[in-house]
């Protein structure tokens, strides 16, 4: 029914992490999702240029086929990389949150911190 | 100042009809691109790639798009893992330490495993990345290579021994320069127009390692900064552990 | 090409299996095994430099990141009995005030918290023996052994001795019973109650309120004027344990967080 490419499997890729965003109340799984989020978006943007009958986008002086598009390729390699930094902070953040509140239940936090109300002082 | 109000009723649970509506979305995306033209999507030609990267110089299509067409994207970006990196290291050093130094284990094996398995990694990332204008690699993925090797001596014999080789005043001082460097380098084919200048390293033939312009020293550049930059977020991973 | 596909077709199996795991390792896991397929998929889709870049970071610093954030370096094995309140199972979690106050204990230090549930008469041999590092579960501080280390009372509480059926046979004076040191253990107490048999036995304030849901007509229920409260009791050779739990404790106490969590787990 629906073509199997990376492009379908990325839609569905990203379905399956915005739900594990949404349904999983553990913090550090919710930013595993994230990821998952991440990476099907890579998947989508690579699998848009893919081509069985192509070759890498390295010139050599015996290529016997044209290259694949090397653009959404050049676009994600250092999206890759941020990803991890940014990672890296979310999850600082998300210790920061926990060693706030004691406990990695998102419901747990979102019901505590309704039930405080900061004051500036 | 906190106070309290009297709190909601009860724990709050996604409601069953959001997650419809997302599987719902998803499964629309599916049909929706069932009909998708792949072939017409691609760019018409990667001619146009091909021939830039016989301008710079560079076997590697994807080292001149990103180092040569789009140089200021990347530069942003590595801006962008500066600043990520900042921000890891400004929250994390707030914390204090572990309660003990945990990882060490107290084997010889492991130093001389450390020891012998160390320098190929870093070798291997060296590697990477100077040869990323001729075959799949580049500074990213050096660096990145590079610093999962120090990551392995810092689990392995603890971060105080390996930050004695890399000191915290002067990676400071080399990421913000390496950066600078970088932003010098991109900026001088474009601010300047003096032969020497303008058009720092020739292009060379192509498929030699000395070939592609300045994308090696780009790449060098950015590896470095990566390989930094993930270090730091490496050694404050590992010595303020939180309380998840 | 068709490794791609298979690849392909494996790829969405795994991620939703890692994200459908109980345990934070193992979706960990999962995902490292997701990032790894990702990168056969960039290879085989032709495109080398993102494989490479894609199973550097995935496969390895963000497994790593995740991996060393979540480390605990150890367990912490805490015997409790269970009370309602204090120290309770509820479907498979456990819940109660000193349940969380040994969370975020074993947070704190580092530990991953297990709690194994018995009788509260075993309990001191468990310590002895080593077999737990802890003992919880709504404990008077007295009548311990002497090795064993009890922690400061977190919780005031009093004793309440229970006689009777009142209308049965021996009609002693109290002061020549022999008092039970250690508090019964509550389900043979409520079997009791249940039969109408003879006890003489004293139950802290928590366990009491359980009991006195089975009805305590006929008995005699004299509360204890001597003021005690609820601790822990740490195994001797985790002093190290005791000193960190004491100052913890102190701390919960003065940031007045401790009669925020009594407030919220026994009113």
């Amino acid at each position: 029914m629906f073509g199997f490419n990376g492009v379908t499997i990325a839609i569905v890729l990203f379905g399956i992490g915005l739900l594990g965003l949404i349904i999983r109340r553990d913090l550090v799984i919710k930013l595993l999702a994230l990821g998952l989020v991440n990476s099907a978006t890579i998947l989508c943007l690579v699998s848009l240029g893919a081509q069985e009958s192509g070759a890498p986008p390295i010139l050599t002086p015996d290529m016997r086929a044209a290259i694949v598009d090397p653009l959404p390729q050049a676009i994600v390699l250092s999206a890759i990389v941020i990803n991890f930094a940014i990672l890296a902070l979310a999850l600082v953040f998300v210790m920061l949150l926990v060693e706030r509140y004691h406990t990695t239940d998102s419901a747990r936090i979102e019901r505590e911190s309704d039930t405080e109300e900061e004051t500036w002082n | 100042m906190i106070a309290k109000r009297p709190a909601r009723s009860r724990l709050r649970r996604p409601p069953g009809l959001v997650v419809v509506g997302v599987i719902l979305v998803t499964v629309f995306c599916l049909v929706a691109i069932r009909d998708f033209d792949y072939a017409g999507a691609r760019t018409s030609g990667s001619d146009v790639w091909v021939d830039v990267a016989h301008g710079t110089g560079a076997a590697n299509v994807i080292s001149s798009i990103y180092l040569g067409a789009r140089l200021f994207d990347t530069i942003l970006e590595v801006l962008v893992f500066s600043v990520a990196a900042l921000g890891v290291r400004f929250y994390l050093s707030a914390r204090g330490r572990s309660y003990e130094a945990e990882l060490v284990p107290e084997s010889h094996i492991v130093r001389v495993a450390v020891g012998v398995l160390l320098p190929p990694i870093l070798l291997l990332g060296i590697y990477v990345l100077s040869y990323g204008h001729l075959s799949p690699g580049g500074g990213f993925s050096g660096g990145v290579i590079g610093a999962s090797g120090l990551l392995f001596a810092a689990i392995s014999l603890g971060t105080a021994h390996v930050s004695q080789r890399m000191r915290p005043p002067v990676l400071r001082w080399m990421e913000w320069s390496v950066l600078l460097g970088l932003i010098a380098l991109a900026a001088l084919p474009a601010t300047c127009s003096l032969p020497l200048l303008a058009d720092p390293l020739p292009a060379g033939r192509m498929g030699s390692l000395m070939s592609g312009g300045s994308i090696p020293l780009y790449n060098g550049l950015i590896g470095l900064k990566v390989f930094i930059g993930a270090w730091i977020v490496i050694k404050h991973f590992v010595d303020h552990r939180g309380e998840i | 090409m068709t490794a791609r596909l298979v690849l392909l077709g494996l790829l969405p199996l795994t991620a939703a299996l890692a994200l459908l795991q109980r345990r934070r390792l193992y979706a960990i896991i999962g995902m490292a095994l997701t990032s790894l397929l990702l990168a056969s998929v960039f290879y085989l889709s032709q495109a080398p430099d993102v494989a490479i870049t894609e199973a550097a970071i995935g496969a390895a610093l963000v497994t790593f990141i995740y991996v060393l954030a979540i480390r605990r370096t150890g367990r912490l094995n805490v015997v409790a009995s269970e009370v309602a309140g204090l120290m309770e199972r509820v479907g498979d979690r456990i819940q109660g005030f000193e349940w969380e106050i040994l969370d975020r204990f074993a947070r704190r230090v580092g530990l991953d918290l297990s709690v194994q549930f018995v009788r509260i008469d075993e309990i001191e041999k468990v310590l002895l023996q080593r077999d737990a590092d802890l003992g919880a579960g709504g404990l008077l501080p007295d009548a311990w052994d002497r090795r064993l280390l009890t922690s400061r009372e977190h919780l005031p509480t009093a004793r309440v001795a229970i006689v009777g059926p009142v209308s049965s046979a021996a009609r002693d004076d109290e002061s020549d019973r022999p008092s039970t040191p250690l508090v019964g253990h509550l389900t043979d107490v409520i079997d009791a109650v249940r039969d109408r048999r003879p006890i003489d036995t004293r139950l802290d304030l928590a366990r009491f309120l359980v009991l006195s849901r089975h009805g305590l007509d006929g008995y005699r229920v004299v509360r204890d004027d001597i003021e005690t409260g609820y601790a822990f009791v740490v195994a001797p050779h985790r002093a190290d344990l005791y000193t960190q739990l004491e100052a913890m404790i102190e701390e919960l106490r003065e940031s007045g967080d401790l009669d925020r969590m009594a407030e919220r787990y026994l009113t």
